[in-house]
Parts: C-alpha cells; structure tokens; sequence
C-alpha cells in the first residue's frame, strides 16, 4: 500500500481500498478483538473499514494515514459498545461501582495455554476495553475518560483492577505449565 | 516490537501517565502481542457494503451550529462595544474627547445598496494599504494615548484579527457560503473603523 493508494481510494478506487484494507487489516482485527472479543471482532472490522471508506475524503494528511484509521477504528468500537451499554446497561459509568474483575474463572483444563490475549479476554468489558486502550495502544486516561464519558479516576482503578486480575491470570498460566 | 498500523514498527506499551512498575510480568506480555490477520477473508463483505455506502465523502461540508454563531455574535458586540467606548469615552482626564465628529462617525449609516457580499471583494490590496497605514500612525503616535485606552485598542483587534482569521479559513473550505462573506467583510469593516477611530484619537492627542 501506498499514500496513492489512499489518494486512490478517496476518489473511490474500490481496487486501492482493498490494499488499504489489506495493509491495516491484522491491527485493526486485532483491536477489534481484544477490545470486543473474539465473536465480535469479524463484524467491527468490517464495519470500521466501511466507515473509512465513508471518511477518506476527510483525511487531510495532519496526522499520519495510520494513526488516522486508528483512531477512527476505536471510535467505531467504542461507539458500538456505547449502543450495547445502553441497551445492556452494563458498561462503565461514574456512578456505577468499579467492576469485578479479581474473580476471574479457574480455567477447566489447566494445559491449556494462557496467553496474554486470552488472558485479556477474561476481563469485563469495561476493564477489558481500558486495559487494551491503555496499556496496548497507549491512551491516556484523560482521552479514555473522554472516548467512554467516564472520569479519568474511573478508568485509573479500572486500570489498576484489570492489570492485577491480568498479572493472577499469568502467574496462573506459569504455575500451571 | 510489532507492526503498526501506519506501517512503521511501534513498541506497544502504556501511556507515559501510568506506566507499568519495573519488572512487571505484564510489560513483556504485552510487547510480545502480534497482530494477525483474520481467519476468514473480510474483504468480500466490505466490499459488497460500500456500494451502498456510497462514495467516499469528498469535501468537508462547513456548517455552524448555535454556539457558534452565538459565539461569533458576542464577538461582534464586544468588539462594538470597544468601538463605542473609545468613541464616547475613554477615561476622562486622560484624553482630550471631541465627541462631535466621533459621534457623528458612529451614527453614519452604512452604504445600504451594497449587498455584503460584495463587500467582502473589495480591493485587498487597496483594504490592506489603509490598515497598514493606520497601523503605522497608531504606532507612532500611540504614546500620545493613555496606557488603558491603547490596551482595550490592542485586545479588541486582536479579537478582530481572529475572527478574520477564522473566517477565511472556513472560506477556504466553502467559498461560495454567503454568511461566512458576509462574516469576513463586517469584521474587515470594524477592523478598518477601530483603527480609524484609534488613529484619530492619537493625532488629535485623544
């Protein structure tokens, strides 16, 4: 891929965007799925990619194609789990207590590997989703508390309860190898 | 180390504001992470969904919401605001006022049978000439002022400049937008009238 592909693709080269697509594809699936989990992440692909065909025309080259998408694609994400929160009622508010994550479930086969990843994928939503913005992709708390409408304390103990549920999930993983 | 997605290698890691502690299991857990494409191929379904996605947006649509224009309307009235306070007064002693002439300047009607957005095409270079002469007799005769007249001067057009600034930047964008010509002339006019006003207070001693 190239910054023509781009360019390309604004003026509606389908052909480009699919070397676009196929560029940015293994992060943004990635993302989408430590944020979203597994079964989720195919669909928010795909719909953070349609929604940057909708948006090329807007890219103004300040900030680089990369970083652009990226954050276009976490909006995407966090604007679906604003819909499900509502819907749910579970998501993150400042009103709402801290979520439980130090109950994380004994895994039923102990041989099997527990990576990060997977590891990841046992937290709530909410601790989940702070835990990837911030210590994967390198948010801020003050620009998590803002994408989530939350209080940059909240996402600090949120922070704080995922990292230790996470850092119990991998010595698990290690005393069970 | 992975592959960002702007194509450059990036290390993944927390943001500086609350970084992992030294030694920290997690901090090399989360360098080795790997992006990987996915299973099944997206592509096919993407590409189905843009044809009713429409083409990519092609130029940025400028539009004001209330606030804004809220906003900029306050702008106007405080400028005007100025303007009428250096007519009309400025602080008594520090000043001669000869309100006669000034206040036959604020009631002068504007030349109604131009629309503004003629306005806004008038001369540059003839537009940017009178400012910059009366800049200059500002200038040089603005030691003749009283301190607190030249610093209400001095914010009122720098809150012009600005709206001037934003004007043609959102011009750059949407030419043909009647409101923001209009905008961008009516600020040129009172950028024009302040000075003339504040040159004239300085050369007359106030």
């Amino acid at each position: 891929m190239t910054v023509d592909d781009v360019v390309l693709a604004a003026s509606g080269d389908t052909a480009a965007f699919e070397r676009v697509y196929s560029a940015h594809v293994p992060r943004v699936h990635g993302l989408a799925r430590r944020m979203a989990g597994p079964e989720a992440a195919d669909e928010l692909t795909q719909d953070v990619f349609v929604r940057v065909w909708q948006k090329l025309g807007t890219f103004r080259g300040e900030s680089s194609f990369g970083t652009w998408l990226h954050r276009l694609a976490v909006n995407v994400i966090v604007e679906r789990f604003r819909t499900l929160a509502v819907k749910r009622e579970r998501f993150l508010a400042d009103s709402e207590p801290v979520l439980e994550v130090t109950a994380a479930p004994v895994r039923a086969r102990p041989d099997l590997a527990m990576d990060l990843d997977a590891a990841i994928a046992e937290l709530p939503d909410g601790a989940r989703t702070i835990f990837v913005l911030h210590d994967v992709e390198g948010y801020r708390h003050e620009e998590i508390a803002t994408m989530l409408g939350i209080s940059s304390g909240t996402s600090k103990s949120q922070l704080h309860r995922a990292r230790q549920t996470l850092r119990a999930l991998l010595t698990q993983k290690r005393t069970a190898v | 180390m992975t592959t960002g997605i702007d194509g450059r290698e990036r290390r993944r890691g927390p943001a500086a504001d609350d970084p992992f502690e030294a030694g920290d299991p997690l901090e090399l857990a989360v360098a080795r992470l790997k992006d990987v494409p996915p299973a099944a191929d997206l592509w096919p379904g993407i590409q189905s969904r843009l044809a009713a996605a429409g083409a990519p947006q092609r130029a940025r649509v400028v539009s004001f919401t209330l606030p804004q224009l809220a906003m900029a309307a306050t702008l106007l009235i405080a400028v005007s605001a100025g303007v009428s306070w250096l007519a009309l007064g400025p602080r008594a002693g520090s000043v001669a006022t000869t309100p006669q002439p000034v206040i036959r300047a604020v009631v002068e009607p504007r030349d109604t049978q131009q629309p503004d957005v003629q306005r806004a095409t008038f001369a540059d270079a003839q537009y940017d000439a009178a400012v910059a002469d009366l800049e200059r007799v500002l200038r040089e005769e603005s030691e003749r002022l009283d301190p607190q007249t030249v610093m209400v001067i001095e914010r009122n057009l720098r809150a012009i400049d600005e709206a001037i600034r934003e004007a043609r930047a959102a011009l750059d964008a949407d030419p043909a937008n009647t409101y923001l010509n209009s905008h961008l002339a009516d600020a040129r006019r009172r950028k024009l009238e302040l000075l003339r006003r504040a040159a004239g207070l300085s050369t007359t001693g106030g």
